[in-house]
């Protein structure tokens, strides 16, 4: 069967499936671009609203109540101030939300976060902003707030000179226990990131692949409270002690790239079969970025992480030049909240064109894919073909996924 | 914290369910196909044949060809064996993945009269690469009316095609003497009395009726997992006091075997089995006798398990036990159907006597 039909090939308005069926598509009222802020309330009228941070400016975050999959409708959309900023993350613990803010160049405002009350969700109401800006900041990049206590985020400082301009986002512990006045509880950066260190600065990669070392996901869950899983983009995959939040140790850094392409975006830790699952974050269109990758991590030991797997790739020939970016993002995170689903044997990811990805890892040393959808391209796609960016698979195993640009809100539900 | 309802995968309703559709030659496995093919609901089915020729697709139904695939205006995908089915199925899988073929949720597979259909069934349970995208839905024997009789007189083939199969479909009915139908039928019934027997006329068959013949998922049992083991005639027998074999009871068997060499019965076992029985009594079971275990079927009852496990072996080969989530009714006796050739009754029940099911039943 080496030949194909006539007009066959990977197209890029091609819907394709396995295991998955799509059961509502929503537009969000034209401004479909998303970024990986995602999560659920469920309202004290038992309500379920989905909340989206947008990729980018004009729009601030979108409140969409699920309560019926089928039937997802926008319950509020808010503005950001001005075009030179973007929420991009958001994360919720009961009617508290937190909303990250990055701006395009350092020195500018907001940057940082807000926290707002959405205990009436058509009317959030901002509580405090978290000023994290400064001479060399963009502020926040991405948010963990799970436990209602402290935010745990990747962000810059006023008081942070970075020794090179691309790492100006940190490891930043938030104590919110009174939401009205956020305070620092403590912060780490990558020995060699802060003028001053006594540390040299690391190697960087070569400048295509240079992504900065800068945490991204900043991960703590219940189970260990005194960890933090962090991807630190070009530093690799970092844990850190922090049972004095103060002080937090490094327990392990474990940096892949050189060899690879750098950014390590997620670490995902399941706790009862001691394995990380890291996820890099694709950057670059047409494939140049290829491979970016899922990986499997023995963490039984932690200061000698070993990685035992990597996820199937979907097709380079088929993906690689469909349009856009084409790679591993954002996992579904396993949040510890009730709205959200946990499996330490399916992982849940978003490869940009590839799709969303469902992979069984019950042979954590043979994942198999298991289900895929990957929408046509959404109308008007910048990038030809959609660029599904992050998801979130609620407690009843409903998978929400988005694009970046333009597609917006993408429900669906897992057939296996 | 605790993982969530159904955190793991389903590793029956994540797999591709491939039905093989087998038969003597001139039974109407081409005519049910092309029936098939232009089914509406076949709209995301593969079908791999082995040649165009022998399917006669109408050059409307026609969307877009090449040599060895045919894309009809309904959606369905149709295709040839190339060299060997394993990398048929192998290609069309990554195939799926890339776009380059419709995303087909089922795959049809044609055997060719002749063949002995056991190597089509160990392909998809000792290549691990397929068995990780595709699961046997069952297998579909088709026998006509007007030939089966003499093809089973004078075919191994065609005696092991019938024994092996879930479905018995008596093509040609129309043309043949009705109480020939009946004698074939009774003869089917004899040979393999834990199969449904149903009969086609010029080619039609509700396409519904293929669906599902094994469990389908791990979870949501939409159907009684016994009628994967036996048709609804028989689903009784062997029960104690209906006249089938109950191990430890001794009740003769009334399922007459006219054909000899090929017989089948089923075992039922009252104490729940432990892995190491099983799997002990399985291994000594296909080391002495698998070339004659056309097909083995159960419902098992594991210690620990909180519902039942499935076991499905063609001769020396099984595929991996897999555990349902939860029993189907208050029945939880294992059993287990043989259909053999050459192996008394008595032996298999000797061998589950030595490794202590006997005593325990």
């Amino acid at each position: 069967m080496a030949a194909t039909l006539p007009g066959s090939g990977s197209r890029p308005e091609q819907t394709l499936a396995l295991n998955m069926r799509l059961l509502a598509h929503h537009e969000l009222q034209g401004f479909g671009g998303i970024g990986e802020g995602m999560g659920m309330q469920i309202t004290r009228d038992r309500r379920r609203v989905l909340w989206l941070a947008h990729e980018s400016a004009p729009k601030n975050f979108t409140g969409v109540d699920v309560t019926d999959p089928r039937a997802p409708r926008v319950v509020v959309q808010t503005e950001l101030p001005h075009a030179k900023v973007r929420s991009n993350s958001l994360d919720i613990v009961g009617d508290t939300m937190i909303v990250a803010y990055q701006t395009k160049e350092v020195g500018m405002k907001p940057a940082g976060f807000d926290v707002f009350d959405i205990g009436k969700p058509e009317t959030p109401r901002l509580v405090s902003h978290f000023d994290a800006s400064g001479p060399h900041s963009r502020g926040v990049h991405a948010v963990w707030f799970v436990d209602g206590e402290f935010v745990h985020m990747a962000g810059g400082a006023a008081d942070f000179t970075p020794t090179h301009p691309g790492d100006d986002q940190f490891y930043r512990i938030i104590d919110v226990r009174k939401p009205s006045r956020p305070v620092e509880a403590g912060r780490w950066w990558y020995p060699g990131t802060r003028a001053g260190d006594s540390a040299p600065p690391p190697q960087r990669m070569e400048p295509k692949f240079d992504t900065g070392f800068r945490a991204h996901n900043t991960n703590v869950f219940p189970q260990r409270p005194d960890r933090a899983y962090i991807g630190y983009i070009d530093g690799g995959a970092v844990i850190l002690d922090i049972a004095d939040k103060a002080h937090p140790k490094p327990v392990s850094l474990w940096r892949y790239s050189p060899p690879f392409n750098g950014f390590c975006h997620t670490v995902l830790p399941l706790f009862d079969r001691g394995l990380l699952i890291v996820s890099d974050e694709c950057v670059r269109d047409d494939g140049l970025d290829w491979p970016k990758l899922v990986r499997v991590v023995d963490a039984r030991v932690e200061t000698n992480l070993v990685p035992i797997a990597t996820f199937p790739q979907a097709p380079y020939a088929a993906f690689a030049h469909r349009g856009g970016r084409s790679g591993a993002h954002n996992l579904h995170e396993n949040l510890p909240v009730p709205s959200s689903w946990k499996s330490d044997q399916i992982i849940i990811g978003t490869f940009f064109n590839q799709g969303v990805r469902a992979y069984d890892i019950s042979n954590p040393y043979q994942p198999q894919e298991v289900a895929y959808f990957v929408p046509g391209a959404p109308k008007m796609s910048p990038a030809g073909a959609v660029q599904l960016n992050d998801v979130y698979v609620d407690d009843r195993r409903i998978v929400y996924t988005v694009d970046r640009f333009i597609g917006g809100l993408y429900v669906l539900e897992m057939t296996i | 914290m605790a993982p969530s309802p159904a955190a793991a995968a389903d590793l029956l309703a994540s797999r591709l369910p491939v039905t093989v559709i087998t038969g003597f030659l001139g039974s109407g496995k081409t005519t049910l196909l092309s029936r098939l093919l232009r089914d509406p609901g076949m709209n995301r089915a593969a079908v791999i044949i082995n040649e165009f020729g022998e399917v006669g697709i109408d050059h409307e139904l026609v969307e877009a060809s090449s040599e060895q695939m045919t894309l009809l205006s309904n959606g369905c995908l149709c295709c040839t064996v190339r060299t060997d089915l394993q990398e048929t199925l192998r290609e069309l899988f990554v195939k799926r993945r890339a776009g380059e073929v419709i995303d087909f949720d089922r795959v049809f597979l044609e055997t060719s009269g002749l063949a002995d259909p056991a190597p089509v069934l160990h392909s998809l349970a000792s290549d691990g690469l397929l068995g990780a995208q595709y699961r046997l839905n069952g297998v579909v024997t088709l026998v006509d009316a007007v030939n089966g009789m003499g093809s089973l007189d004078i075919m191994p083939e065609a005696a092991k095609q019938a024994a092996v199969a879930d479905r018995l479909v008596i093509t040609k009915t129309d043309i043949a003497d009705a109480a020939a139908v009946e004698t074939l039928e009774a003869r089917l019934h004899a040979m393999n009395p834990y199969a449904l027997i149903s009969r086609a006329v010029d080619g039609v068959l509700d396409p519904d009726s293929l669906r599902e013949i094994t469990p389908a998922s791990m979870r949501a049992m939409t159907q009684d997992p016994n009628r994967w083991l036996m048709s609804a005639g028989t689903a009784g027998a062997g029960a104690p006091g209906e006249g089938g074999s109950y191990l430890g009871q001794r009740i003769p068997r009334t399922t007459g075997t006219h054909d000899a060499a090929i017989h089948s019965f089923c075992l039922w076992f009252d104490a729940p089995f432990t892995w190491d029985a099983l799997t002990a009594s399985l291994q000594v079971l296909t080391a002495l006798r698998g070339t004659d275990l056309l097909r083995v079927k159960g419902i098992i009852n594991v210690e620990g398990e909180a519902g039942p496990v499935v076991i499905h072996g063609v001769q020396h080969i099984f595929h991996p036990p897999l555990k349902l989530e939860r029993w189907h009714d208050a029945d939880r006796r294992s059993r287990i159907v043989f259909i053999v050739r050459n192996i008394p009754r008595a032996s298999i029940e000797a061998l589950f006597g030595a490794v202590g099911m006997l005593s325990r039943a």
